[in-house]
């Protein structure tokens, strides 16, 4: 198993395109947060007390882009051995399959998280600055509260969880534009289709089962009641549903001819 | 000596192939046509169209409370407010009216609505939705001239704190309008034109506003408020020449313009200054929802696969090293891609069409049925002028969406980034735009390749109507051709740069 984890982690190390995504994972992160918190002020509160922005959620909206930039990196660590044939020389190296997809998916998911802690760590200290800028009172943005450390190791996770889903499924699909088309419709077309759904059982059912939106629900620190889904239940439902990519994945992989 | 033997060189017997540009799009049409993947997604664009058309059609709120009013209709043929306190006697043929109005206060002292109006009417009778013209002043926009609701026409300022004076005449079917700040230099403000008025009709003093809103927009928190406003407004000087018969106070239409009509709407009279005090609106009615354009909302999520297609019309070339082939069969490769590009808009835009009419066929009806009250909606067929814009351009958008990834395609050679970029750029904001700043959505609704959805709005805007623009409402800062535009110069500056790229890089 250890020479599989190196085997892979040599595989992602060494194409320049896991560098370009993971520094995009952060800059992107870093960027939409900083717009987001950028555009809000306190002035728009009624008043100081009644201002019930969930200031951390908001320094943490950058995730929607840094996201797409998880997914692709997590599709191609698969596609691109089938893209290049190099599947070929990995499962000669490395007969398990199983061990195969472990290895990838540790390797994988390690590199999102350490882009992830990155990520959110950088847009809550940036979201911190600006709002404090804004007239927002930085007391409710202390990293080692509860609620606030639950929305950040949440995010890490969550992110960490895109990779795998993304993984699972690029083992399903094998090509490299009909993986990254699927993960996409799954965390981009579900929550739009909220706003073009005019029932609201409907948008209600689809914010809880869609992976980004139920996923993200953990960012909530203010206001728990109005979220659709508890914050761990929500990314309990993503975790499903990167276990069930991944496991569709596994189970393909073994009984299909690479 | 022996004569060096001649060495005729080696001649086709076939005709020289011709390599002109309909033999380039017959190669990239073959290439597209014997690809079945390509197919399947070009048939899985319209099906997703489709099918989220459907749900978003078919998952509104059913619970329809069965009220079937009918709204009143204006002289243009569309659904008006017309509700106001209405002063009035009759004035048989020509005529004209006379009145000083005093500033405009709202609600409790407040001021009132930039587009609240007081001032003089000509109106066939106190049916709503009769045809009329009317001058007025209003607290923002000056004086103007209206006529059959949707005619507005402008004229001076208005001091804030003193009384002005109106007049309108009649004159057959033509009308004019006159200001004055003192009662004795009269300007024209200009004439209008009324259609089907009868002989006598009923000249009088009118106030009108439309609703106050209130926007608040936080992130993850929205909400817009609307109620009632209240305008008063005091008459003097009243008089009608040609007028005859007693002054009456009425109140015409009520009801109409979503139901948002005060009780308060009265008129009283003392020693000669009329009071009147409203809170319904005259002017043409725009519903909050824009039908046409939310059956054709599966576009959105429909345009994922062609996106797909549209990078891999490229990239698989590079993958599989065909593009070794088309550029050796086709030296001039700006052409090829300007090839690629007509076919791939061709085909695009054929599926966008089938796509569109099915959608807008099979949802418009259900859509309008689910309507609190569908007859605020105007009933509309896929032949009139604003509809068949909105089909049509919805597959000129899909076309130019595919365009836009094959040129982002050809410049990254990327497969999943090129995808992912357009992908994102397209549908993220449909998440994250109802909870950006009005000034910031706005921007991005006008500057990125998503104005073009703007083509898909069909309602009317008026200039003598404020109306919020929201994003989660569909509402596009720009009109329909601008925003499509919009689309298309994305797609044309990235694919001459793609062009570019491609001469000036090894394949």
């Amino acid at each position: 198993m250890r020479g599989a984890l190196r085997a892979e982690w040599t595989k992602l190390r060494t194409v320049p395109s896991t560098w370009w995504l993971l520094s995009a994972v952060s800059a992107l992160t870093w960027a939409l947060g900083a717009v987001a918190t950028g555009a809000v002020s306190a002035d728009q509160c009624p008043s100081p007390q009644e201002c019930h922005e969930d200031t951390v959620k908001l320094s943490l909206t950058g995730i929607w882009l840094g996201q797409a930039a998880v997914a692709a990196f997590g599709v191609l660590a698969m596609s691109s051995e089938y893209g290049t044939g190099t599947i070929q020389a990995t499962l000669a190296a490395v007969p398990g399959r199983g061990r195969v997809l472990a290895a990838k998916a540790a390797v994988v998911t390690g590199a999102a998280l350490a882009a992830g802690m990155l990520a959110v760590l950088g847009s809550l200290l940036a979201g911190r600055f600006i709002l404090s800028g804004n007239g927002f009172s930085s007391a409710s943005l202390s990293f080692f509260e509860g609620p606030v450390l639950r929305a950040a190791v949440g995010t890490v996770l969550y992110l960490g969880l895109i990779a795998l889903l993304s993984l699972g499924v690029a083992t399903v699909v094998r090509d490299t534009a009909g993986a990254i088309t699927t993960v996409l419709g799954l965390l981009y077309a579900l929550p739009a289709l909220v706003e073009l759904v005019g029932d609201e059982k409907w948008q209600e059912r689809i914010r809880e089962w869609a992976p980004a939106s139920a996923g993200l629900a953990v960012q909530a620190t203010k206001n728990l009641d109005s979220v659709p889904i508890g914050p761990w239940s929500g990314l309990a439902v993503l975790g499903a549903w990167a276990g069930a990519g991944l496991l569709a994945g596994a189970a393909v992989f073994k009984l299909r001819d690479a | 000596m022996t004569t060096p033997p001649t060495v005729t060189p080696y001649r086709s017997e076939l005709p020289p192939a011709r390599d002109g540009f309909p033999q380039l799009l017959h190669a990239e049409w073959t290439k597209l046509r014997t690809v079945r993947r390509w197919s399947l997604t070009l048939l899985a664009c319209v099906v997703i169209t489709v099918l989220v058309s459907l749900l978003s059609a078919y998952s509104g709120s059913s619970d329809v409370s069965g009220d079937r009013t009918p709204p009143p209709v204006g002289p243009h043929g569309g659904v008006v407010s017309d509700s106001f306190p209405f002063v009035h006697r009759p004035l048989t043929g020509d005529g004209s009216i006379t009145a000083r109005v005093s500033p405009l206060t709202g609600r409790e002292e407040r001021p009132a609505e930039p587009w609240a109006k007081a001032g003089v009417v000509i109106k066939e009778s106190t049916k709503a939705g009769s045809p009329y013209a009317a001058v007025m002043i209003t607290p923002g926009h000056g004086v103007r001239l209206q006529s059959g609701f949707t005619h507005d026409t402008a004229g001076g300022t208005v001091a804030r704190d003193r009384p002005h004076w109106l007049r309108l005449t009649r004159s057959g079917e033509e009308f004019t309008a006159y200001e004055s700040a003192d009662g004795s230099s009269w300007e024209k403000v200009g004439t209008t034109r009324v259609n089907g008025l009868p002989e006598t009709a009923q000249a009088g003093l009118f106030v009108a506003t439309p609703e106050e809103t209130m926007v608040q927009r936080q992130f993850g928190s929205n909400s817009v408020g609307g109620r009632p406003a209240r305008v008063t407004a005091a008459f003097d000087h009243v008089t009608v020449d040609g007028g005859q018969g007693a002054w009456r106070q009425d109140t015409v239409g009520g009801g109409a313009g979503g139901g948002l009509r005060g009780p308060q709407d009265s008129s009283t009279e003392k020693s000669g200054t009329w009071t009147l005090t409203g809170s319904g609106n005259v002017a043409p009615y725009t519903p909050d929802v824009d039908i046409t354009q939310q059956s054709l909302a599966g576009a959105q999520i429909g345009l994922i696969p062609l996106v797909a297609l549209g990078v891999l019309f490229i990239t698989a070339e590079y993958r599989r090293g065909m593009i070794l082939t088309t550029l050796t069969a086709s030296p001039r490769r700006g052409r090829v891609l300007v090839a690629k590009a007509v076919v791939l808009a061709g085909v695009s835009f054929v599926a966008g069409l089938v796509a569109a009419m099915l959608s807008f066929l099979l949802s418009e009806p259900e859509l309008r049925d689910r309507m609190p009250n569908p007859l605020f909606h105007p009933d509309v067929a896929l032949t009139d002028t604003p509809v068949l814009r909105a089909v049509v351009g919805t597959a000129v958008l899909l076309a130019a969406v595919a365009v836009l990834a094959l040129a982002l395609g050809a410049i990254l050679r990327n497969t999943a980034v090129a995808v992912t970029l357009i992908v994102v750029a397209l549908v993220l904001p449909l998440v994250l735009l109802s909870g950006l700043p009005i000034g910031t959505a706005h921007w991005v609704m006008k500057l990125t390749p998503l104005a073009g959805f703007a083509v898909q709005r069909t309602l009317p805007q008026y200039e003598h109507v404020d109306a919020v623009c929201l994003p989660e409402n569909g509402c596009y800062p720009q009109g329909p051709w601008a925003g499509l535009s919009m689309l298309c110069l994305w797609a044309v500056a990235l694919l001459a740069v793609a062009v570019w790229r491609l001469g000036r890089r090894d394949a």
